[in-house]
């Protein structure tokens, strides 16, 4: 298929490219240094000197050392799932049909699990599972630009206070640093691995994702065959043995750290059985589908079940200016057969209690069609599908006008969504702020609450 | 002891040039040698326990690292370590000095401190590591080197100079980050915060300051006037270039025909001709403490770009002291590392005060050494020594353009392994480096390092016995002590106590069906110790 590119008549999507990835469109766009992430790391600085930080800041093992939150906000396991459709998904494709209007396009709607309630026809597997689910269809925010939209909702688009705010997994990362010795923050995603540092904004590089390139396991992580177990054993006891000779006589917190970082890797190593494709039934693969999105929404169910804290599965090329109907047949199936077996997998497994799945893009798309049948970019009324741990079951919230361009009644946006999701894994947003060396900041928008009605 | 308040530029300007001229013109009688004031302020403020000297194994491998960036051969251990002579710590500095070793070891730190980690293409990576060791090679006055990096003339075939590649780094081109970098690098200040207003918390830190450094680093004479506006006091303000607690340079208009006159006052031009002065203490104590911390493992103002009134240096005094000496040895690098590296301060050893905890030696005290950590050149350098295929890979060809990188490798893009020491070097960078931008200065251990020593080809290769290194070596020799004690002067650059002698021992013959595959663990097992990761 023929990616669309932006038609170069199309003056107002120009600076989109569609090889952007998020960290690029970090580069800041405001003229102003009050904006770029390095105003607050200086921040930090100057106020850790001041509040005698200096002399820890010479020996800098806090990577290893994760400060302790305060206990109301500990919850045990839950967890996040948060997908990505890069590009923005249109909700009038999926779901906030609107068939034989002006605006509604060749595609029927169909019934779901829900009375009432109707999806488009390109989404059958999730309507039959929509009993379970909480859409709210009165998204309505403030970009309709990809470079800068993308990261500013994955921070929660928290009002500007001059620093570059962490993305989601990043801020649960610090939150609720979680119970078990896996990487808190995993991003699955087409494309090159690595760590991405730059997601965690003024928490520090510590707090970044660890991107699995095609959601394959980062290179190290597999013991060369003719390392045995046996061999492993020995060689580290060595190493163990060697360090606490050393650190008899010095300084221990480096040692320690040094210790600490092999402790880590020796954990990840032990789960390698995560990214072992070949213990995988041939059903599953069937059922999450051999396409990448599917592939890697089913390798995400894994690391869920092993108890990864936050797991993000991006997907791109939805931004449909042009031939928006064949695209979304051809795409939206990518999504809706392994959605509905995520959904079915988290609710067998009795983890749709624990987890929650949050399904968005960065804005909707225009009710109007252009002039190569194409949808542009639509903040102003869109939707966002949800479900698990929190939420009610079987729930819509909202509504647009019959042509689908305006909210009905109430709209919600970013801020309303971040303190949503904080409140379903069981971190109080009123009574939980960072603390970014002495400033205290808000973690979701101060002038948003909590979507209630979606709670339960 | 009561702190030095800043005070005002031209009385201390003053006492720096009576302190100069003292220095050049008195007999040694009468003036003390920097390395003597080192020991003498360092001491004077221990107050509680201190360390003893370092031992013989500890000097070496430290010295090595600090001046050499790589760890000795066991051979130049064990001649170091078995020399009977009086002055070999002296005689040991002097050589690395004079080694080949040095301007590596220095290009390295300079790239990394004045680049951190930020990636440019128009300049090649030889070009600008050749500048910086022929620079160092030559002792070149730091001033002048500063001096070039904030300004070049244009070629006039248009060709880039080496040293351009400063302000070519990816994110530079920003006018804000310039800014940022030039105030952080050169001048101990990161005025970041001060962009928006003054700043919130640092009194020394203007608004009026950021601005007057942005109009220093505008293109032409016609835009070298800025203005501001502070979002917390409104009223616009402007600027013409100016430093930090400097005067304001006044740049007059220029009509047609008067290109020439213009040329002169380049805001660029001026700023390197004005910035890496002896007359500007903030440049001067900056670029000591920058030194002081390379060797030390913290600056005496710290963090390094924090200098202001809350925030004085550990020991006040001292600092005056290295500023002076740096001026009035007109930014003679090699000197100042020589001086700090021949005190006792810096040979103190790591291991703490007989009966005192870690609390009790704080490290800004200096009364125990500050281990450091391997920057990633080093770490790469010392494993390839370590394991002895460094050589092998020294003599490897370098390609014109290779084509390996870091990204690509992890990303199981490329077949095999690096086979030069340029390649292996930017694995190295990959693994054990901070993302661009960010500082390598504080030890920051990542599963990703113990992953990449544990379960990556190259390494557990490298301890596959080949002619010539290590794992062959040792697993020739038939007498159990050599053996041992060759494993541990070739990667610790020390010889096995006693104890691990006995113990080693023990393990061997638990081991003795499959004597290599110990031998290999054992030699691992030191390869990913703390002892090693550390410059202790």
């Amino acid at each position: 298929m023929v990616p669309v590119t932006s038609h170069p008549d199309n003056q107002t999507q120009i600076n989109d490219s569609r090889q952007r990835t998020h960290e690029t469109s970090l580069m800041s766009h405001d003229p102003h240094a009050c904006h770029g992430p390095e105003h607050s790391w200086s921040r930090r600085r100057v106020l850790g000197a001041l509040g005698g930080g200096a002399a820890s800041a010479a020996i800098g093992i806090s990577n290893l050392l994760q400060p302790a939150c305060a206990a109301p906000m500990r919850r045990k396991n839950k967890q996040v799932l948060f997908i990505w459709l890069d590009g923005g998904m249109s909700q009038l494709e999926s779901w906030d049909p609107k068939p034989n209007t002006a605006f509604g396009g060749p595609f029927r709607a169909i019934p779901t699990a829900i009375n009432g309630v109707h999806f488009s026809e390109l989404v059958p597997e999730t309507a039959r599972r929509a009993d379970k689910l909480a859409l709210i269809r009165c998204m309505s925010t403030q970009d309709e630009n990809h470079s800068s939209g993308v990261p500013r909702i994955q921070r929660g688009d928290p009002k500007n206070r001059g620093v570059t705010y962490p993305f989601l997994g990043s801020a649960l990362a610090k939150l609720k640093p979680p119970e078990n010795d896996l990487p808190p923050y995993v991003w699955i995603k087409p494309g090159s691995g690595g760590f991405i540092w730059q997601d965690a904004g003024f928490l520090g590089a510590k707090f970044g994702s660890l991107a699995l390139g095609d959601g394959k396991p980062p290179i190290h992580i597999n013991r060369p065959d003719s390392i045995t177990d046996a061999l492993e054993q020995a060689r580290q006891d060595l190493r163990r043995k060697q360090n606490q000779r050393f650190r008899k006589t010095r300084r221990s917190s480096e040692v320690d750290a040094y210790d600490t970082s092999y402790e880590m890797a020796l954990q990840l190593m032990k789960r390698h059985d995560l990214f072992d494709d070949s213990l995988l039934s041939p059903r599953d693969v069937e059922r999450y589908g051999t396409h990448p999105l599917g592939r890697h929404l089913l390798q995400a169910r894994r690391l869920l079940e092993a108890g990864v804290q936050f797991v993000k599965v991006n997907s791109y090329h939805w931004d449909t200016h042009g031939d928006n109907f064949n695209m979304h047949l051809d795409l939206v199936p990518q999504i809706d057969k392994p959605f509905a077996a995520m959904i079915d997998d988290l609710d067998d497994r009795g983890l749709l209690d624990n987890v929650l799945v949050v399904l968005m893009s960065e804005f909707g798309r225009t009710p109007k069609i252009n002039s190569r049948l194409g949808r542009d970019h639509w903040p102003e009324a869109w939707s966002v599908m949800l479900a698990g741990s929190g939420l009610q079951r079987g729930m819509v919230l909202g509504g647009t006008t019959d042509n689908g361009a305006w909210c009905k009644d109430e709209a919600f946006d970013i801020g309303h969504l971040f303190h949503t999701v904080f409140r379903c894994v069981g971190i109080d947003p009123e009574k939980t702020e960072y603390d970014n060396d002495g400033q205290p900041l808000p973690i979701a928008h101060d002038d948003c609450g909590p979507i209630q009605q979606i709670m339960i | 002891m009561p702190h030095h308040t800043t005070s005002q530029p031209r009385p201390r300007q003053a006492i720096g040039i009576c302190l100069a001229v003292v220095a050049w013109t008195c007999p040694p009688l009468t003036a003390q040698s920097l390395t003597q004031i080192i020991d003498r302020e360092i001491g004077q403020h221990a107050d509680g326990p201190v360390s003893e000297r370092c031992d013989d194994g500890e000097f070496l491998r430290r010295v090595f690292l600090d001046l050499g960036g790589r760890i000795p051969t066991s051979a130049e251990a064990r001649t170091f370590l078995d020399d009977r002579g009086e002055h070999k710590r002296t005689q040991l500095i002097d050589r690395l000095l004079a080694s080949s070793d040095y301007p590596r070891r220095l290009q390295q730190f300079l790239t990394t401190t004045l680049l951190e980690r930020r990636t440019d293409s128009k300049v090649t990576d030889a070009e600008w590591t050749g500048y910086l060791r022929e620079t160092v090679a030559a002792n070149k006055p730091w001033n002048e080197l500063v001096t070039q990096l904030l300004f070049s003339e244009p070629r006039e075939d248009k060709s880039l100079p080496p040293q351009a590649r400063f302000f070519l780094v990816s994110g530079r081109a920003d006018q804000h980050q310039k800014t940022r970098d030039i105030g952080r690098l050169f001048l101990g200040r990161d005025l970041m915060c001060a962009q928006c207003h003054n700043h919130p918390t640092i009194d020394d830190y203007l608004q009026a300051d950021y601005f007057g450094l942005l109009s220093y680093l505008q293109d032409s004479p016609a835009k070298a006037r800025t203005e501001f506006e502070s979002v917390f006091n409104p009223g616009k303000k402007d600027t013409g270039p100016r430093l930090p607690g400097g005067q304001e340079v006044n740049i007059p208009k220029f009509e047609k025909g008067q290109e020439q006159e213009a040329l002169k006052h380049r805001p660029r031009l001026l700023l390197a001709s004005s910035l890496p002065r002896a007359e500007n203490p903030l440049f001067v104590r900056n670029s000591v403490n920058r030194f002081w911390c390379l060797l030390m493992g913290r600056g005496l103002v710290h963090p390094l770009d924090m200098h202001h009134a809350n925030n004085p240096a550990s020991h006040p005094k001292l600092l005056d002291a290295l500023a002076a000496h740096f001026s009035a040895r007109k930014f003679d690098v090699r000197d100042l590392l020589r001086q700090i590296t021949l005190s006792a301060a810096y040979q103190r050893s790591s291991r703490l005060p007989a009966g005192a905890s870690e609390a009790d030696v704080p490290p800004q005290s200096y009364r125990t050494a500050i281990t450091k950590p391997l920057s990633p050149e080093q770490m790469g350098w010392a494993v390839m020594q370590a394991t002895g295929n460094l050589q092998r890979l020294a003599a490897a060809k370098p390609t014109e353009k290779s084509s390996f990188t870091y990204k690509d490798y992890i990303n199981g893009r490329i077949d095999g392994v690096p086979e030069t020491l340029e390649d292996t070097i930017k694995l190295f960078v990959g693994v054990f480096g901070n993302p661009p931008g960010e500082p390598e200065v504080v030890f920051n251990p990542a599963m990703g390092h113990a992953l990449f020593l544990m379960n990556e080809p190259l390494i557990l290769n490298w301890l596959e016995p080949r002619p010539g290194n290590l794992m062959h070596r040792i697993t020739q020799l038939k007498d159990q002590d050599k053996l041992v004690e060759e494993l541990y002067l070739s990667v610790l650059t020390r010889r096995p106590t006693p104890q691990e002698l006995e113990e080693t021992a023990k393990y061997l013959q638990r081991f003795s069906e499959h004597r290599n595959s110990a031998l290999h663990n054992l030699a691992w097992s030191l390869l990913a110790s703390a002892e090693f990761r550390g410059n202790h």
